[in-house]
């Protein structure tokens, strides 16, 4: 039963390659007979894990194979059949010829990977063996040698100059960008001291305009009158300006930079004040309080 | 194509803020700003930009945006409109930073080199208890000149530029708690640099130990865990050291309360903390119109000048 299972296997693989019908016998022996020799020197059992490992290797191996041929019932039985081939294999040292010849297809999946772990194992000793030569690039394994390493080469000049590049950059951008010292140097100090005297000298101003009015206490009935009458004073000028300015012209009313501006009659025309700014010192003097502050400031350096 | 078609919608009409072209009490114009750039600007030279808007406020555009492609005319044609009187400019034709200050519409331009700054953000870090309230910003700043009166024309023409950048004050009717902020420009006569700072002004009232002053500030309870009895509080000195002797210059005596400490009967002293973007100019250029006309005044000679305007075509 199991040979018949076999035969049928056999001609399922033979099926899909034709080819390799023939010739897939020769070497099959071959490799049988590597497999003994090579199984001489090594521990003749492998242990219960590893077997089941290798079967399950070959199970994924044959899978899409066995997938295509749709013979699922009977592949298991192989299995079950390699395996103890397998074991078999083993204890006899590949002694029947035949049966092993019936069974070449059978034990296909095996064979082979037994051959590629060999030839994998031989090749990476064989690269581990290998007196690898002090490069600063490492051990390369490709034909063009040169070339790559002059690509890398090349690969770390070009970045170094792109980090040149990228530095200058930065530098050009930060261009006058200081960061202050977490201290107050004398030059700080200096500017500090100056902006705190003009603030000082501003107040101080304010203060003393501002202390005339508020300074008299209106509950008292003396001040109250002294109030009184800066207010009514004060009053009847606001109410002067403008009268005796609408007396020479009506325009001049929205001279005094009230309402619309465009009524204004220097309007758009203020820049001229600045346009002869050199021919009339004295005439840019305005009322203006930050002047006469920056001024006097001035003075004292 | 319908929903392909952009639908009619309209931005939600924002609250129009009117402000003020001219002061209420003083009946002055009120000088506005734009501060933009020309050309492309590297990361901190934009950032020294937004330092400098915030500068500004409020009588500026915080957030103005610029293209690309926006000419100094398309900055002018709004700016009529708007009443606005001051373009600040800053440029970095050949790396080197410029700042061009200019009255519109008809100019002058003043042209600043930059020759070193520092941001807003880096001075809070170089600080060791950075503060900047926004309330500062909702007032615009004083100015300080000095050291400006020693020098030419040139220098009296960027003092008169620079009063008039920010609104003027009347000292019969300013309130003194509108004054948080001073800018300061120092013209140092052997290097010919301008220093620019910007500082905050704070007022803190003297013979007062440092507990109570901050008792009355924040309103909180104090921390009397260390105490034998309450009398303690005020009567201990606090170990904190008084770090700036209280000198006689720089306090003041205020003519109304400001705030909850300063009180109008006590002598306060002024405190100044660093704020804002901080600059090195050198006066490079003066000239006649906006950014362009003729050259009054010139660092260079007349051949580097010529130069130096070729340059400034270029962005």
């Amino acid at each position: 039963m199991a040979t018949e299972l076999e035969t049928l296997a056999a001609a399922s693989v033979s099926r899909k390659r034709k080819p390799e019908h023939k010739t897939g016998k020769k070497p099959s022996k071959r490799v049988k007979q590597k497999a003994s020799s090579m199984a001489a020197p090594k521990p003749r059992k492998p242990s219960r894990k590893m077997r089941k490992l290798f079967r399950k290797r070959a199970r994924e191996y044959h899978s899409d194979e066995e997938e295509e041929s749709d013979e699922d019932p009977s592949s298991e039985e192989e299995e079950s059949d390699r395996d103890l081939d397998f074991v078999d294999d083993d204890g006899s040292g590949g002694s029947e010829r035949d049966d092993e010849d019936g069974r070449e297809g059978a034990q296909h999946g095996i064979t082979r990977f037994v051959e590629g772990c060999r030839a994998f194992r031989i090749a990476f000793m064989k690269i581990m063996k290998k007196h690898v030569p002090d490069d600063p690039l490492g051990p390369i394994l490709s034909a063009h040698k040169k070339l790559v390493a002059e690509k890398l080469a090349e690969e770390v000049s070009e970045n170094k100059t792109k980090a040149e590049m990228k530095k200058e950059k930065q530098m050009e951008a930060d261009k006058g960008h200081v960061k202050p010292a977490t201290f107050l140097d004398a030059r700080e100090k200096l500017l500090v001291s100056v902006a705190t005297k003009g603030v000082v000298k501003l107040f101080n101003a304010v203060s003393k305009a501002q202390s005339s009015q508020t300074g008299l206490n209106p509950s008292g009935s003396k001040n109250a009158k002294v109030m009184a009458k800066q207010r009514k004073q004060a009053f009847f000028s606001e109410l002067q300006k403008p009268t005796t300015q609408f007396c020479d012209s009506k325009s001049m009313d929205k001279n005094n930079e009230l309402g619309w501006a465009p009524l204004r009659n220097n309007y758009m025309l203020t820049s001229s004040k600045l346009k002869d700014w050199d021919k009339m010192p004295e005439a840019a003097a305005v009322v203006d309080h930050k002047q006469v502050l920056s001024e006097s400031s001035s003075d004292e350096e | 194509m319908a929903r392909f078609k952009k639908k009619n919608k309209t931005a939600p009409a924002r609250p129009v803020k009117n402000q003020p072209s001219v002061d209420h009490i003083t009946g002055q114009k009120i000088p506005k700003s734009f501060v933009f750039s020309r050309g492309k600007l590297p990361g901190p030279l934009r950032d020294l930009e937004l330092d400098l808007r915030k500068l500004m406020l409020p009588h500026t555009a915080l957030k103005l945006k610029e293209k690309k492609r926006n000419k100094l005319k398309d900055f002018l044609n709004v700016a009529g409109p708007m009443g606005v009187t001051h373009f600040l400019m800053i440029s970095n034709p050949k790396s080197i930073p410029h700042l061009r200050v200019a009255r519109t519409p008809q100019g002058p331009t003043i042209t600043f080199e930059i020759h070193e700054y520092a941001l807003a953000a880096d001075i809070a870090r170089s600080q060791a208890r950075p503060s900047c309230p926004k309330e500062l910003f909702s007032n615009s700043p004083l100015i300080v000149l000095s050291g400006f009166g020693s020098g030419g024309q040139h220098l009296k023409l960027t003092t008169i530029m620079f009063q008039n950048i920010f609104p003027a004050i009347d000292i019969n009717t300013i309130k003194l708690s509108s004054c948080r902020r001073i800018v300061l420009l120092n013209y140092n006569n052997e290097t010919k640099l301008i220093d620019f700072r910007h500082y905050s002004i704070r007022l803190q009232p003297i013979g007062v130990s440092r507990r109570i002053r901050k008792f009355v500030q924040k309103h909180e309870v104090p921390d009397l865990r260390n105490l034998q009895d309450v009398s303690d509080f005020v009567t201990k000195a606090g170990y904190g050291s008084e770090s700036e002797a209280d000198e006689e210059s720089a306090t003041v005596s205020l003519a109304s309360d400001i705030g909850r400490v300063n009180r109008a009967s006590t002598k306060s002293a002024v405190r100044l903390q660093e704020i804002g973007p901080r600059m090195t100019l050198r006066l490079v250029k003066i000239e006649e119109g906006l950014c362009s006309g003729a050259v009054i005044f010139s660092e260079f000679g007349k051949e580097a000048d010529d130069a130096h305007e070729e340059e400034e075509e270029e962005d």
